[in-house]
């Protein structure tokens, strides 16, 4: 596969390569051009929301609420109601982290089809980060919810389906991660793929349509990454709580 | 008649472990048995999976008709088994991506 930049990488990498690989050097990796497209287009997606937000508390207003606020409290309704229809009543503690996901995949989903741009989550190290990120978020939280008791919900019903349940539960849970990984990266990267083919194949009129599809299908890819989230730390926290 | 079959399927997997480990000092020589196979893998997780998500969207359509005023939650559920049967077709296509040059 052909290593292209596109211009903020290029950027990142001739001044400040000695600072990635001064990082990379404590996992012993050095590498002459060490930034990575989805690197840094992921940095530049959090400095988007982090912006964004700053933005959104400085004009936080109960009376007269902005356009801002009330697209953003459009979207805190939408995820809160989500949340309380998977997980209950114990929902709010939780938001932080399925608002942060959801916002964070759809702003790197997105971000892709500007040009020049590129999405972060068609390289699959992105999206394995997000899943396992989710994992240790939804084990914490089971943990956190349940105690020590936490790991018996993988023993089964009864005691003595344990030896059987314990390797099925363990495999379906690594299971999760993998497939919140993949079908990320799949539905990003064939979007991609299927786009590039076209434009290979008509020059004008044809990509538009699927770039189109592209931003439904990040849309939908973003929330249901979010919805996956929500029933996981569903199942974690509701067990005899 | 269950502890027979517990039986054999534990004999197979230890057989499977055991057979698996071979050693693998040739490199990928798939040449071009992976275009031919990629396709028909993915022609086949496409047609199955078109075929799930016609059944999907005919119950959706379905139910909208019987209840109309319940449109919203049934388009939503609809939209989201959609995505899950894709997902499954484009696992597939991530193979053909990965291993085709």
């Amino acid at each position: 596969m052909q290593e292209s930049e596109i211009w903020i990488t290029r950027i990142f990498n001739d001044h400040f390569a000695g600072f990635a690989n001064s990082i990379l050097g404590i996992v012993g990796i050095h590498s002459k051009r060490p930034w990575t497209d989805s690197m840094v287009m992921q940095l530049l997606v959090a400095l988007l929301l982090m912006v964004t937000f700053a933005i959104l508390r400085m004009r936080l207003s109960a009376d007269r609420p902005g356009k801002l606020q009330q697209t953003f409290e459009l979207v805190y309704e939408f995820v809160q109601g989500q949340a309380q229809d998977q997980i209950g009543d114990a929902a709010k503690r939780y938001l932080s982290f399925f608002g942060t996901i959801f916002l964070f995949i759809l702003a790197c989903n997105l971000i892709g089809l500007i040009p020049c741009f590129s999405s972060p989550t068609k390289d699959y190290a992105v999206t394995c980060g997000c899943a396992l990120a989710t994992f240790a978020y939804y084990h914490l939280m089971g943990i956190v919810a349940n105690g020590w008791r936490y790991p018996l919900q993988f023993a089964g019903p009864m005691w003595w389906l344990a030896p059987l349940m314990i390797p099925i539960e363990t495999i379906s849970h690594l299971a999760r991660v993998l497939s919140l990984t993949v079908r990320l990266y799949a539905n990003m990267f064939a979007g991609e793929q299927v786009t590039l083919v076209f434009l290979n194949l008509t020059y004008l009129v044809a990509p538009v349509i699927f770039m189109g599809l592209h931003v439904f299908v990040g849309v939908i890819q973003a929330y249901i990454f979010m919805l996956l989230a929500m029933a996981y730390v569903g199942g974690a926290v509701a067990h005899e709580h | 008649m269950t502890k027979k079959m517990l039986l054999v399927v534990a004999i197979m997997l230890i057989a499977a472990s055991a057979l698996s480990a071979q050693t693998r000092d040739q490199p990928f020589a798939g040449g071009h048995w992976v275009a031919i196979s990629a396709a028909f893998g993915m022609a086949i997780a496409s047609g199955l999976c078109g075929l799930g998500q016609a059944k999907a969207v005919a119950s959706a359509v379905e139910g909208i008709a019987r209840n109309p005023g319940a449109a919203k939650a049934i388009q939503l559920a609809m939209l989201i088994g959609l995505a899950f049967i894709e997902s499954l077709a484009l696992y597939t296509l991530l193979i053909v991506f990965v291993f085709a040059k």
